[in-house]
């Protein structure tokens, strides 16, 4: 099997200190290879999200290893990781986070724009990423003036446009309705079909996670259990 | 990020929420504005102190006169009575107060100290009157031609050294009923004057000039050819039955390299009770209250600015309070601390420029234009001959600009390091 794009090893959590110490995460040993898709379940405060953070590069572990393409992470710079997740990750949150007063390609280009990236390319590159969303027609409009279904989708955009090799949704359809939160899992789950992107969805939607295929089931702060194949429907 | 990324992004930002960042540009704006006023006031009276320098020709020369006084000890009871010492005065370069005469050996010994080249006695002379073609009579003083060099000329030329010349101030014209300075030039003037008996004779003199009156009170009077001066000179010491010996007022010193000798020659005129100022010493002084002035009002602008930046810092704080989720989201998509500082520092340099580049404008106009309208034709300071109450100085202005962005800098620093540290979990923690 090749090199696993993610993998941990004895990853520790610990939030404050003396009586307030809580461990939200205790120890956790996987790895998520290219092409996966892998979804963290497990009830609200199981430490889905800190999982998630760490993965990510946002956060740094107690202790233990986290390891991009075999590389551990944990001695580089902060500058050398903001790079790393600039280039390697896409991010899709339960929020929008869009800027109200940009256009849309002005917001999903940002991630280029932080990379320092030219306008025109930048311009060239989101619009190739909205024509695949079926988004192109709304590339000039303000990002206040689209739908919940729309918003998410210029976010998945937003998530796609540097080309990451893993993209990372937290909630991704915790605020939407169940009509948008299908097409939002058709989007996410072509890309990952089509397109062979690697995908961690973080979720308490069991619909969701039956989507994917693997589960990573999570309480406490532990890996309780792990679930392979997808059992949902994959149209 | 790109450099011109950020500095897009921050421009855009600025304007994001106009109300605050105009109220915030405002208080830039009034600091920039003063500064401006303040520098261009300064720096316009001394432009038109430096040409009234440079009307004196240059600043080889020094003024040298007697101080007289300091040969009567205290212990020598009064002084005695001397008529030379009596000299009339006027004009910029008269006798100080107290100042005594020059004599032929003073002259003498002036010429011997190193380093002078040339020496060039002077006299004051007070004629009675002066008498038009018409046949009435004016009072006058009549100034030293010494100062021809000062002269500010509506029309004609100043006095020379030769011929039975004189000029006369613009004011004067009403005298000959005209108000067209190039119609006198030509006509030709008695001027009277008595002898030491009392006895009075009267010269011919054509004038040649129409002055205006400068700052330095040259051109108020007027103002006789050397020739014309020496020969009133020597009608009024007619009948003089003492020794016959010349008296001056004081003398022109040619110095050969003013700079480096000045001192020298000071101490040296000092050691004979003799006194030498340069043009330099009798304008610095005017120079230095317009800068001491002009530095007091800046002050005021520095206030101002400080206040200012007490703005910055309280808009830009609002703003990445505001922003929290924004400049997580950034983070968490890669972008650096440093960058993130960066962009925020840029937007405080922005509202500095936008500020300082308004103000600065409004202050060019507000000083061009209160200066067109004091100094102008009919203005209250019209009658000055060149002045100028403002002057644009690019380096200064440019300096002005400078220091406000370098203290909207440093205003931003602080909202821009808070913003560097905020963590993108927290701020994208969702409730
Ligand atoms: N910064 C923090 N400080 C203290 N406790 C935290 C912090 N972040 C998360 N926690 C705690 O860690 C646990 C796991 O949180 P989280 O990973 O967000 O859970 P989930 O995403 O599964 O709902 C929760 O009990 C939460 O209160
Ligand atoms: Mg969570």
């Amino acid at each position: 099997m090749s090199t696993p794009v993610l993998e941990t090893e004895n990853l520790v959590k610990v939030y404050g200190k003396g009586a307030t110490r809580f461990d939200a995460l205790k120890g956790l040993t996987f790895e998520i290879h290219e092409g996966e898709s892998v979804a963290i379940v497990g009830k609200s405060g199981s430490g889905k999200s800190t999982l998630m953070h760490l993965l990510a590069l946002l956060d740094e572990p107690t202790s233990g290893v986290v390891a991009l393409g075999g590389e551990p992470v944990t001695a580089l710079k902060p500058k050398k990781v903001s790079q790393l997740r600039n280039e390697s990750f896409g991010f899709v949150f339960q929020q929008f986070f869009l800027n109200p007063n940009q256009t849309v390609l002005e917001n999903i280009t940002l991630p280029l724009k932080i990379a320092g990236m030219g306008k025109s390319e930048r311009n060239r590159r989101g619009m190739e990423v909205l024509e695949q969303l079926d988004m192109a027609d709304k590339a000039k409009n303000k990002a206040t003036n689209l739908s919940g279904g729309q918003k998410q989708r210029a976010c998945i955009a937003r998530a796609l446009v540097n080309r990451p090799a893993v993209l990372f949704a937290d909630e991704p359809t915790g605020n939407l309705d169940t009509v948008t939160s299908e097409i939002v899992e058709d989007i996410l789950f072509g890309l990952h079909r089509d397109h062979g992107i690697t995908l961690v969805v973080v979720t308490h939607d069991e619909d969701l996670a039956a989507k994917c295929q693997r589960r990573l089931m999570m309480q406490d702060g532990e890996i309780v259990a792990e679930e392979h194949g997808a059992t949902g429907v994959h149209a | 990020m790109r450099s011109v990324d950020v500095a897009r992004t921050a421009l855009g930002n600025t304007f994001r929420s106009k109300l605050r960042t105009a109220l915030t540009v405002v208080a830039i704006v009034i600091g920039s504005f003063t500064l401006t006023l303040t520098s261009g006031l300064g720096a316009g009276v001394n432009k038109y102190v430096d040409t009234v320098v440079a009307g004196f020709g240059g600043s080889s020369q020094m003024f040298v006169m007697s101080t007289g006084a300091s040969d009567a000890a205290p212990t020598d009871g009064p002084a005695e009575y001397d008529p030379e010492a009596a000299a009339s005065s006027g004009g910029m370069f008269g006798p100080g107060s107290g100042g005594g005469v020059l004599t032929d050996s003073d002259i003498e010994s002036i010429e011997e100290i190193d380093n002078v080249s040339a020496v060039d006695p002077m006299v004051f002379v007070s004629p009675d009157y002066l008498e038009t073609p018409d046949g009435a009579q004016y009072a006058m003083e009549l100034d030293v031609p010494a100062n021809a060099l000062g002269l500010e000329l509506e029309a004609g030329e100043a006095p020379g050294e030769d011929g039975m010349e004189l000029s006369i101030p613009a004011e004067w014209l009403t005298i000959f009923d005209t108000e067209d300075a190039e119609q006198v030039l030509g006509e030709t003037v008695q001027i009277g004057i008595s002898n030491v008996t009392g006895e009075q004779t009267a010269v011919e003199a054509e004038i040649v000039g129409v002055s205006e009156e400068a700052l330095s009170g040259i051109g108020a009077t007027p103002m006789p050819s050397r020739e014309l001066n020496q020969e009133l000179n020597d009608l009024s010491m007619e009948g003089y039955e003492g020794q016959a010996q010349n008296a001056y007022t004081m003398a022109v010193v040619d110095v050969d390299d003013l700079e480096a000798n000045e001192q020298g020659i000071k101490d040296a005129l000092t050691e004979q009770d003799l006194l030498g100022l340069t043009v330099e010493d009798q304008i610095g002084a005017v120079q230095g209250v317009i800068d001491a002035v002009s530095w007091v009002l800046s002050g005021f602008g520095l206030i101002a600015l400080l206040a200012a930046s007490f703005g910055i810092v309280n808009t830009l704080l609002m703003s990445v309070q505001e922003r929290t989720r924004e400049i997580g989201l950034m983070k968490a998509m890669g972008m650096s601390s440093g960058k993130v500082f960066g962009l925020f520092s840029m937007e405080a340099v922005v509202i500095g420029i936008l500020g300082s580049i308004i103000g600065v404008v409004l202050g060019l106009g507000a000083g061009i234009l209160g200066n067109a309208w004091l100094t102008g034709d009919g203005g209250p300071l019209g009658a000055v001959a060149g002045l100028t109450l403002f002057a644009v100085d690019p380096l200064a202005i440019a300096g002005i600009i400078a220091l406000i962005v370098f203290i909207a800098f440093l205003a931003g620093t602080l909202p821009a390091a808070r913003a560097a540290k905020k963590d993108p979990i927290e701020a994208l923690r969702y409730e």
